[in-house]
């Protein structure tokens, strides 16, 4: 029964890592970049582990949500500094996941994207109302193991791995691009690796669940399998645009475009199943977004939150996630372009991570808190280099995006 | 209210205004850049639009799926197009004779996107090919052109 848990939890990471800012910035940076972008994913990577698996040992430890303790530690105006920061651009992501969402039916169905909102929005009320957590978060996680497809359109695609790694380990920029775009895209990555909601579902999740220190195998098992993983699937989506949309002189700009090699390669099932994979990805980290809205909110302010309760316990909790819910839903049907709200949306996720990730590494060293279980010395060498990334990856984001024009 | 207090929640809002902005074109450089990303951008939906039509063919796609495709690759010409013409070009012989040939191409280019999307709607596979075929030598003026104006 250990094992079966162990084994769900790191598919479910696995099919839970990538969302629509994975999708869209892989896609897009493959098609254009190639695979000389990776560096950056793997950075995100690293940093996603070290500071998802000290968040979830912070919650199996203390059995409290992170900003309960933000608050607490660091008094509530940097608390607040954190949620405001945090919240903004967890909501800003709901908007985009539901977009996702809409987009994925709309490659199905042919149904203009908007008409679908309405009713995928009344579905994920529904679900975050009524569903047990860990169907939550299963159901979709297994699901977006559909998008393993990317992986299989890459073998079939018989590239020349040499090539491949080569890309990969001698990172250049194209002599077409300028090199403020290529960092500006290596930003956009770090950015989508480590969206800042992903911490607070896994650490929130980790408290719904009840874990506990004697949980703190699997947390750890999650997070260092399952991840990297993850992030495989992520470096796929980019190989399979370098393969076939970046010879062609195609940029990728809607979501229909990162699916195209798949069907290219694969044919119609291959194309199924990739939809199947944006639905289930996109739909499960809309989730994961409406809920982080609730519990950092309710976490705040110290509120009961979490599912694990009935709602009329934590209607606080669930009126926060409802209003979320109909911000970003609005958001969206305000008709801007879910890709590019996709694309703002890593790149604040990028500005706003210091302000996400800092007090989670102070918790995770303050013994009061952490008993026994506070970050050996190698952790904390590791999070402090990758701080200083975070660091330089917020300062220079906002200039970079202005100065390339988003990219362009 | 104060200024200090909107400002932080206004400037997300302005950065994104700023960064959608297209600028001006002052010189003739400037000028040719633009038109090389215009022609760029052509290529892409141009490509796109082949790969689809491609795909299709080999019965690789679904109807719903390559009617998503074919519209977006019309509706990102079209605003590539528009974008393009809205640029004031310098007043240079160059500029003019650039502005010209890439407003040709794009011309034909618009009207083979919208041709596809008609066709792919009617069901018409075979013509849709037949259309298609046209991209190719379009994509290499493009990207000559492109290219030309680069040196």
């Amino acid at each position: 029964m250990k094992l079966f848990a162990v084994a769900l939890g790191i598919l479910t990471a696995i099919g839970g890592f990538v969302d629509i800012g994975d999708l869209v910035t892989n896609g897009l940076v493959g098609a254009r970049f190639g695979l000389s972008l990776v560096w950056a994913t793997l950075l995100g990577l690293v940093g996603i582990c070290l500071y998802a698996e000290m968040s979830g040992r912070v919650a199996a430890v203390t059995r409290r949500g992170t900003f309960d303790l933000v608050r607490e530690r660091l008094g509530p105006r940097a608390g607040l500094a954190n949620l405001a920061a945090s919240f903004f651009v967890t909501l800003l992501t709901f908007g985009a996941e539901i977009g996702g969402v809409a987009l994925s039916l709309e490659l199905a169905s042919s149904v203009n994207y908007l008409l679908w909102v309405p009713m995928i929005a009344l579905l994920l009320w529904l679900v975050m109302w009524r569903v047990k957590f860990s169907w939550l978060e299963n159901g979709s996680g297994l699901l977006g193991l559909a998008l393993i497809v990317f992986g299989v359109a890459l073998w079939r695609l018989h590239p020349d791995w040499g090539n491949l790694v080569h890309q990969i380990v001698s990172p250049h920029n194209p002599s077409n691009e300028k090199l403020a775009t290529y960092f500006y895209y290596a930003i956009a990555l770090f950015g989508a690796a480590m969206t800042p909601y992903e911490v607070f579902f896994f650490s929130s999740g980790g408290v719904e669940e009840g874990w506990s220190r004697k949980d703190l195998i699997t947390e750890r098992v999650n997070v260092f399998i399952g991840f990297p993983l993850g992030a495989m699937l992520s470096i796929a989506i980019a190989a399979v645009g370098a393969l076939v949309l970046k010879p062609r002189g195609i940029t990728v700009d809607h979501l229909s475009q990162v699916g195209l090699p798949v069907a290219f390669t694969l044919g119609k099932i291959g194309l199924a199943i990739a939809i199947i994979g944006f639905i289930a990805a996109t739909f499960g980290a809309a989730l994961e977004t409406g809920l982080s809205c609730g519990y950092t909110a309710a976490q705040y302010f110290g509120w009961q939150w979490g599912k694990y309760v009935r709602p009329r316990k934590a209607a606080r909790f669930h009126l926060v996630v409802l209003l979320s819910l109909i911000i970003a839903t609005g958001l969206v049907l305000t008709t801007i372009d879910p890709v590019k709200l996709t694309e703002f949306s890593v790149v604040f996720s990028a500005i706003a991570l210091p302000l996400t990730y800092f007090p989670i590494l102070v918790i995770a060293n303050d013994p009061e808190y952490m008993g026994e279980q506070v970050n050996s010395r190698w952790t904390n060498v590791l999070a402090s280099v990758m701080l200083v990334v975070i660091l330089v990856a917020s300062v220079a984001a906002l200039p970079l995006m202005l100065w390339t024009k988003a990219g362009q | 209210m104060s200024i200090r207090r909107w400002a932080p929640a206004a400037l997300p809002a302005l950065l994104l205004t700023l960064a959608a902005c297209v600028g001006p074109a002052p010189t003739t450089e400037d000028y040719l850049g633009k038109a090389r990303h215009s022609a760029d951008s052509a290529v892409s939906a141009l490509q796109t639009a082949l790969l689809a039509v491609d795909s299709n063919r080999k019965g690789n796609l679904f109807a719903a799926y390559l009617d998503v495709l074919l519209s977006e690759a019309e509706d990102d010409f079209g605003s590539v197009q528009q974008q393009f013409d809205s640029i004031q070009p310098p007043h240079t012989d160059r500029a003019d004779r650039i502005r010209s040939q890439l407003d040709t191409l794009l011309s034909k280019g618009s009207d083979t996107l919208s041709q596809l999307r008609i066709l792919e709607r009617r069901d018409e596979s075979r013509l849709l090919v037949k259309t298609a075929a046209g991209i190719p030598p379009l994509v290499d003026k493009l990207t000559k052109l492109a290219q030309g104006t680069l040196q």
